[in-house]
């Protein structure tokens, strides 16, 4: 003990150590160290912009975000609306994105499969739970702090998430039909699934008040924003899709007579990357793309599209999907008379399983949406150059045929394109419009036929088919000095002449004959709705919606239509060996295929006491 | 324009300053301790009580700083008084003492300290192993020196019963260890305590495996819940060498430098010659009844090699019928958009890639001391070049361990720098794809494409079905500047107060000052089927601090034949973490020199800037009584509690208790002097661990936003504005983890020494585990609340048995152990696995199976024919000669439904063989590492079987593929049609057991009569690690290291074990060694 008698003090200081470390047992030193770092919490959002902030969140999911899936969750749908329909194939080579291969041949049913639709039903609820979200935060908000907000604002704030909410549910019942529906209130995330008509029932209760509470135009004057005319105009989509063309007509009209949209001037004014033609007036509602806004990677700039450009011998490099089909450029053939020779030759047109090549040669007449809806050898391709699916703008012919995408591609002199990201030059600023006046019009159009009107619609049809003849694509220019070479080198007058879009019949045209006739009348019912059909088809072309007209106009047509164009329609079929020989893969398409089967992972995830509460559907 | 340029030169400007101050440093010490003497000459032998010479025995004159080290035939010589006393001692053997008395020739016979005797480290103190009643494993140091490598910790798993350890081959690349199984679905790694003080990294690699002088694995929850937290996954326990050598000042060498190869490459398999891939091709094309194309080959009757593969529009002058350029005008080439590539009658990849490559690791120290002091001071510098190209990891470290006596006062410290460096290879095993590092589908490029294009840039598939593989080449050469630095400060100082004789008190205090920093550059690839053009950099820092503070006060008193070892304690720690990354793309010149991240140097608009930090602070006090009963009976018991900042209020704290019996057999009067039995406890031990390892602040909701997932154009103006989400639900009820065990083992010294077995069987669960289950998607994408609710269950039994004889000893060490997931969170069965590949997930965690189990269809051989496709259950793109599913579920038809578990990567045994013999001069020691049972998913296949994106396939691809005369062929039939066969299946599924020698070393003890310069104690050896394996399995390097993946729980890699998606593979290394002490 000498040491403990000697030095008394070191001993002391040492066992107080001891004591003082004990004392650290107080709250404060596991209670500091609690806090999440680099994090907001509720209360800080708890507060007006905080509720604007979650809104702006739930209008992100429009399309994929850098937190869910790739190319399933696509604001065009272009997986399920227009490779799963006769507009495209899935393109590129054999084996790239495997799921998309057996989207295209009905195999639904398969792990590759299963892992896309996972992709959309995610990218639909999480859009449902942002705009709920948006939702709880606001009643909270107005209940704290009265002060807050405006009644207008807090009306406006609902109105446009409620309509979020309509909207991403009516996304996952075009897919999958028997749905669970969810609203703000709801903590059981493990719901067994509404009857599709229930789900109906549901959006559009939730579009009616939304009507009530969004004013006329877009809140801040900010075009991304749902206002009371873009709800009724989606209600109007609603009750077509659901079969109700009485309650349609009525809406649409009022949209129609009373709405403040327009058809634009000039086809090539619809899909762009122009910054002064976004949200012109066909606009009803687009996801807002935006390229070279800070973001790092490119994702706002249409993520969900970027697979879809031309291969590496273009400007753009990759990736070569959602390449057009035969049978859809077939389509584009006309009569005599310009109107579409699919109506008027039904067993002929789709006879050619020819490259079909623009050029001097070539005078068999087209309209011209053609050539702003598929790039084409011998055209040139917006203003980028002379379309070479030899060249390398096509990843595999042998695989995905010699056409390419357009609508979604940027033009050159719109700056839209993206300078970050991976591939930048496939990411862009341009809108993905998820509904525009023309696509209501033919909906209304539709609507007449089926409660007789057809004078209505051929006059519908006829003012699409005048704006479809206003332009044509002109020469444009090439992306560079060698491209720009090769254009003028095949059409001389194009080294004067770089204007990308021209009238029909301009001089400088050398690769095709345009032509868009006008309807003299719609003799009967039957024709009228074929011709509003086919008309449908020609202007939404490429744009995700053609698989969910298919369907929605009943099994028989969807299934005559579909096994159609694999088996022999027009003259032609897309399983020969001329054509894609691939698809004499794919299943037919029956009742089954009336739904897409809901992702396996989320029947599974349902499960409660070992019940799955969501119901599988039928077939699947 | 990139050109191939030089490599590195040797050193760096920082490892070659470290270098010299070790040198210099070296030289003072060595050439002050001598001293002279006129005393007798004294020489001698030592020996075992069998006769064996015994090496290293230091010889001491007492009183005196005079000493001497036996060497290999167990002699030594020095000089001393001749009536001096001579003490020999040595680790693991009875102290030896002896007066010279006058005699010139002093031997000295040194009898093993029996195993139970042995006093080991344990939590906070040390023990007789006799007193041990836990399951704790010491680690044989000199086995694990045997291992080449940064890391201590690859050495463990052939050596350490019950631990397994998985590593690539990558130069200083992250070893994964686990003990006895995985019993979280996260952060399994074990506790390592070095020095006394926690350490939270699991990247050992800053450690000098030369400074360690003893590991010791506490596997069970008696020995390791005194460290209650943290503990549930096991501790080890590392002690640096801090004790030093009593006597002047005594140098060690050790310098090995060697020679690295991979143990196997993909031209051992694939495809080389340009030619025979066609034959694939063709193959694929005509059975799918498509058009072969002709755009490289030319006629698919008679294909030749193409003598461009790509030339830019304008530079073919002539061309052949197949559009083919027979020559071109070199002068249209440019760089990078009007690239000319020549066509390759195979390129050898791999070659390209990996080549053999040069390690060296080179160590110095100096120790002394004397009864009032200790001291080691030690250097090393360890270079490893990377088997692949541009690869190269440096590793410099510098340690000081001190310790003082003053009277009742001890203090010291212990305190080392170590500072790393590396460029290229795969350090870290990616989570994702996988496929576009230097070795994934890169190494897949097909033969026909040429390393470089005409003009010496790099080339690639810029051309007609040639794939979007990256050159390989390409993507290492752009890496070569990407440094990783690792910087760290870490050590402890200490203070011991001897109170009275039985009451001591101590405190520790630590610390970690680390600091990590990155440096990417991201090139353009103009030569790819997709190419890019734009150049950008990204670069991160890292800073992290640790601290920690303990204070024991320890009580040992003896009452006749009861003795009691009494100790309490506190303990308190924090760790403080913040890091900054940011990025720039479109730089406007690549020069290495101007990769900054400055508006002027690339697209200011480009760049992005991120942080964030994390806290995290840890509260105990704990307790530990011993008692022991005529060396009997021995009993244990322990409680500690610990309180966690990342648990919620309320829930804090956790209480940890453990407890364990012994009872030493054979001093029982019924067993004494029994022949068989020399000495044998019994031990049982029960015990609670606690895990809190999830990322901190999980207790909250927290929201969050991100340009690019919430941020939204909403005025159409291509400006975005600030939105936000949840990013994470909070669990305001977050508890402990707990993981309760229970073992049963025996310690056994058979027939006087001859045999040692130790033999323990386990039975760990874990109970309210800490995870995130995946949630249904309706809940949103915002990262799942971690919930307390799992269960996972591990059973298992490790053992031991060693022999020792004169002139060989051998050790064999097993273990076994089976992982079931019990429940995961009360209301699902399972969540899949972290990783998609490209097609799909092929890991699924499902109760009543192992964690990371694979998942998929039960493929049943091939269809025969169009009626074997007609009788079987409907399955989509059904045809001959496609794979087979079975309907596990029997309705008729293959859906997603009849997917199952297909595998497991779990190993149903584990064994490691470590032998030693020694004759004359030499000594010979070798080590075997062997796993039984356990299965890895080879998604490579996916490539070179299904050769998805024209990659490279396997050589015997073309002759043992499916067709009607080969029904039961090795692989389904070539078919370009067929998108069926490759759905995740048991066809990937393989055996993934090997034998492997992991190393043989022979050994020479130089005599001073061989050699005049080198010191006695000196010894040459030459070492070859990993010659020989023996496997089954076909793809790379069986010993896959485990996938690096973070989830929204923290690290989740033991859910994803076994999956081979393209990993460095372990290398063959030979060496050659030198050690001398003088």
């Amino acid at each position: 003990m000498k040491i403990v008698s000697k030095h008394p003090l070191l001993v002391g200081t040492a066992l107080l150590t001891l004591a003082t470390g004990a004392l650290y047992g107080c709250k404060d030193f596991l209670s500091n160290a609690a806090a999440p770092q680099g994090t907001l919490d509720a209360g800080t959002l708890a507060n007006r912009s905080g509720v604007e902030g979650t809104l702006i969140g739930a209008y992100r999911t429009l399309d994929c975000t850098s937190a869910t899936g790739a190319w399933g969750c696509a604001a065009s749908d272009w997986v399920f609306g227009s490779v799963a329909a006769d507009d495209s194939y899935k393109g590129s080579n054999a084996t790239d994105q495997p799921p998309v291969n057996d989207i295209e041949g009905y195999h639904w049913g398969t792990p590759d499969a299963d892992s896309y639709l996972e992709q959309k039903w995610q990218i639909s609820y999480e859009g449902v739970v942002r705009a709920n979200s948006a939702l709880r935060l606001l009643k909270q908000v107005v209940t704290s702090s009265p002060g807050e907000f405006s009644v207008a604002d807090a009306n406006g704030v609902a109105g446009e998430a409620l309509f979020l909410r309509a909207h991403y549910h009516f996304e996952a019942w075009k897919m999958f039909g028997n749905i669970p529906y969810y609203r703000e209130d709801e903590t059981d995330f493990r719901k067994a699934n509404e009857t599709s008509a229930l789900v109906v029932a549901d959006i559009l209760k939730d579009l009616d008040s939304a009507i009530k509470l969004l004013p006329t135009t877009p809140r801040n004057g900010q075009k991304g924003r749902a206002s009371q005319w873009t709800a009724k105009a989606y209600k109007g989509r609603v009750q077509v899709y659901s079969g109700d063309y009485a309650g349609a007509l009525v809406t649409l009209k009022d949209v129609k007579n009373n709405g403040p949209y327009a058809l634009e001037t000039s086809y090539d004014h619809v899909w762009t990357g122009f910054a002064a033609l976004a949200n012109g007036p066909e606009t009803i509602w687009a996801f807002q793309a935006s390229a070279n806004d800070g973001e790092p990677n490119g994702n706002n700039a249409n993520f969900g599209e970027r697979l879809n450009f031309p291969y590496s011998g273009s400007h753009f490099g990759c990736c070569g999907f959602n390449q057009p089909s035969q049978n859809l450029v077939n389509f584009y053939q006309v009569d005599v008379n310009g109107l579409p020779l699919a109506l008027s030759s039904a067993a002929t047109w789709n006879a050619s399983d020819a490259n079909f090549v623009g050029g001097p040669a070539n005078v068999t007449p087209v309209d011209p949406r053609l050539d702003w809806t598929a790039g084409r050898d011998g055209v040139p391709y917006k203003d980028w150059g002379l379309y070479s699916s030899a060249g390398g703008w096509v990843r595999d012919l042998g695989n995905g045929g010699p056409y390419s995408p357009k609508k979604n591609a940027e033009e050159q002199a719109s700056g839209a394109e993206s300078k970050v990201g991976w591939q930048n030059t496939q990411l862009n600023s341009v809108n993905i419009h998820l509904f525009r006046y023309a696509d209501l019009l033919l909906l209304l159009a539709e609507a007449e036929v089926e409660t007789n009107d057809l004078a209505g619609a051929t006059a519908i049809v006829n003012s699409i088919r005048a704006r479809a003849g206003v332009t044509a694509q002109g020469c444009g220019k090439g992306s560079d000095a060698a491209t720009q070479a090769a254009l003028v080198a095949a059409y001389p007058a194009c080294a004067t002449d770089s204007r990308m879009a021209v009238p029909i019949n301009d001089p400088s045209i050398k690769w095709a004959v345009y032509k868009v006739g006008q309807y003299p009348t719609f003799t009967d019912q039957a024709y009228a709705r074929e011709a509003v059909r086919t008309e449908r088809r020609l202007e939404l072309a490429m744009e995700g919606q053609r698989f969910f007209d298919l369907r929605r106009w009943g099994l028989a047509y969807a299934a005559a239509a579909i096994n159609g164009y694999i088996n022999g329609e027009g003259g032609g079929m897309e399983k020969s060996s001329a054509r894609r020989l691939y698809k004499a893969g794919a299943e037919t398409f029956i009742a089954r295929h009336m739904f897409y089967p809901i992702p396996s992972l989320e029947v599974s995830l349902s499960t409660i006491g070992g019940t799955k509460r969501l119901a599988q559907n039928p077939g699947w | 324009m990139e050109k191939v340029l030089g490599t590195h030169s040797f050193l760096n400007g920082g490892s070659r300053w470290l270098l010299a101050a070790g040198a210099s440093l070296l030289f003072t010490l060595v050439f002050s301790g001598r001293a002279l003497s006129q005393d007798i000459a004294v020489s001698g032998t030592v020996t075992s009580t069998v006769g064996a010479p015994i090496s290293g025995v230091t010889v001491r004159v007492q009183g005196t700083d005079t000493r001497a080290v036996t060497n290999a035939s167990g002699k030594y010589f020095l000089r001393a008084p001749a009536d001096a006393v001579l003490t020999f001692s040595y680790v693991g053997q009875r102290q030896v003492q002896t007066t010279i008395a006058g005699r010139n020739t002093v031997d000295a016979t040194m009898a093993q300290i029996p195993y139970l005797e042995e006093v080991v480290v344990t939590a906070y103190t040390e023990q007789r192993r006799g007193d041990i009643t836990g399951a704790v494993s010491s680690v044989n140091v000199a086995a694990a020196e045997r291992q080449t490598g940064a890391s201590v910790l690859k050495a463990l798993d052939a050596t350490v019963p019950g631990i397994t350890v998985t590593g690539s081959g990558s130069p200083g690349s992250r070893s994964t260890v686990r003990i006895r199984g995985i019993s979280s679905f996260q952060n399994n790694d074990p506790l390592y305590i070095i020095d006394g003080t926690p350490v939270q990294d699991s990247y050992i690699n800053f450690l000098n495996p030369n400074d360690i002088t003893s590991i010791q694995v506490l596997k069970d929850a008696s020995a390791a819940s005194i460290y209650g937290s943290r503990a549930s996954n096991g501790v080890i326990l590392i002690e640096t060498n801090r004790k030093g050598v009593a006597g002047p000042p005594r140098t060690t060498l050790r310098v090995r430098t060697g020679v690295a190869s991979p143990v196997r490459g993909y031209d051992d398999f694939l495809i080389e010659n340009s030619a025979d891939y066609f034959q694939v091709v063709k193959q694929s094309y005509l059975n799918a009844g498509q058009a072969v194309p002709t755009a490289v080959y030319g006629d698919l009757n008679n294909p030749t090699v193409p003598n461009y593969i790509f030339a830019a529009s304008g530079a073919a002058t002539s061309v052949d019928p197949y559009g083919r350029p027979i020559t071109v005008d070199a002068t249209k080439y440019s760089f990078p958009n009007s690239l000319i590539m020549p066509g390759s009658t195979g390129t050898n990849w791999w070659k390209a890639v990996f080549s053999p490559a040069g390690v060296g690791d080179y160590n110095a120290d100096v120790a002394g001391g004397s009864d009032d002091n200790a001291y080691r001071v030690s250097f090393n510098y360890f270079n490893q070049t990377g088997t692949a190209i541009y690869n190269d990891y440096r590793r410099g470290s510098v340690r000081v361990n001190t310790q003082f006596n003053r009277s009742k006062l001890t203090f010291g410290e212990n305190m080392a720098l170590s500072v790393d460096r590396s460029y290229g290879g795969i350090p870290n095993d990616p989570g994702g794809y996988a496929e576009d590092n230097i070795i994934g589908k890169s190494v897949l490029m097909q033969p026909v494409i040429p390393v470089f294009d005409i003009n010496g840039n790099f080339a690639g598939g810029k051309c007609c079905g040639l794939g979007n593989q990256f050159n390989p080449v390409h993507v290492a050469f752009a890496a070569k500047d990407n440094l990783t630095k690792n910087n760290r400060a870490f050590g402890n100082g200490f203070v011991g107060l001897e109170i009275t004789p039985s009451l001591t008190f101590k405190t520790n205090a630590g610390f970690t000052v680390y600091q990590n920093s990155f440096n990417g550059f991201n090139t353009a690839f103009p030569e790819n089927a997709e190419a890019t053009f734009t150049y950008g950099i990204n670069e991160s820092d890292f800073q992290s601090t640790d601290w920690n503070v303990s204070n024991t006060l320890r009580y040992i008193k003896t009452l006749n034949r009861n003795s009691f070892d009494f100790l309490v304690g506190q303990e308190a720690g924090a760790n403080n973490n913040r890091s900054i990354s940011a990025s720039m793309s479109n730089l406007l010149s690549t020069d290495l020199n101007s990769r900054y991240i400055q508006d002027a140097l690339g697209d200011a608009s480009t760049k992005n800037v991120f942080s964030s930090g994390g806290k995290s602070a840890l509260l105990s006090v704990f307790g530990k009584a011993d008692y022991n009963f005529a060396d009997k009976y021995v009993a244990s018991a322990t409680v500690r509690r610990d309180g966690s900042s990342r648990l919620a209020p309320g829930h804090q704290w956790g209480t940890f208790p453990a407890y364990g019996l012994g009872w030493r057999l054979t001093n029982e009067p019924f067993l004494s002097n029994n022949r068989i039995l020399t000495d044998v406890m019994l031990r049982y031990g029960w015990g609670v661990t606690g895990n809190q390892l999830i990322p901190p602040g999980r207790i909250v909701s927290v929201f969050g936003g991100d340009r690019g997932d919430t941020f939204y154009d909403i005025s159409g103006t291509n400006a975005i504005v600030p939105g936000y989400r949840q990013s994470l639900q909070g669990n305001p009820d977050l508890k402990w983890e707990e993981n309760k065990s229970s073992n049963v083992g025996a310690d056994m010294v058979l027939l006087n020494g001859m045999f040692n077995v130790v033999v323990d069987v386990y039975k760990r669960a874990t109970n309210n585990l800490l995870f995130a289950p995946q949630a249904p998607a309706t809940a949103g994408v915002a990262a799942p609340p971690i919930v307390n609710i799992g269960k996972m269950r591990n059973t298992g039994i490790d053992f031991s048995i060693g022999h020792q004889a004169a002139a060989w000893n051998v050790t064999f060490n097993g273990s076994h152990y089976k992982n079931e997931i019990v429940s995961i969170n009360g209301v699902q069965n399972f969540f899949y696995g972290p990783i998609s590949t490209r097609y799909g997930n092929q890991v699924i965690n499902e109760v009543g199976h192992p964690i990371g189990a694979f998942y998929g269809y039960i493929a049943d051989g091939y269809f025969k024919d169009a009626a074997d496709v007609a009788a079987h259950a409907t399955q989509d793109g059904a045809a001959p000669g496609r794979l087979k599913f079975r309907d596990v579920n029997g309705d008729g038809k293959i859906t997603l439904d009849d997917r199952t578990i297909i595998g497991s990567p779990h190993p149903k045994f584990t064994g490691g063989l470590d032998l030693g013999a020694h004759r004359g001069n030499f000594d010979v020691s070798a080590t075997v590492f062997g796993t039984f049972g356990n299965k890895i998913f080879n998604v490579q296949d996916e490539f070179y079987v299904f050769r998805n994106f024209e990659t490279n396939v396997r050589k015997d691809l073309l002759a043992n593929s499916w067709t009607p005369q080969n029904l039961n062929a090795k692989y389904p039939r070539l078919d370009k049609n067929d998108l069926y066969s490759h759905a995740l299946s048991s066809f990937y599924v393989e055996d993934g057991s090997y034998i492997r020698l992991r190393n043989v070393q022979v050994g020479y003890n130089v005599r001073s009569a061989m050699s005049r310069w080198l010191p006695d104690d000196s010894r040459v050896y030459v070492q070859a690690e990993n010659m020989f394996t023996h496997t089954n399995y076909s793809g790379l390097d069986p010993a896959l290291p485990a996938a690096n993946v973070f989830g929204a729980a923290g690290d989740i890699r033991d859910q994803y074990m076994g999956v081979d998606r393209g990993s460095y593979p372990t290398n063959k290394v030979f060496s050659f060694g030198f050690t001398t002490s003088f």
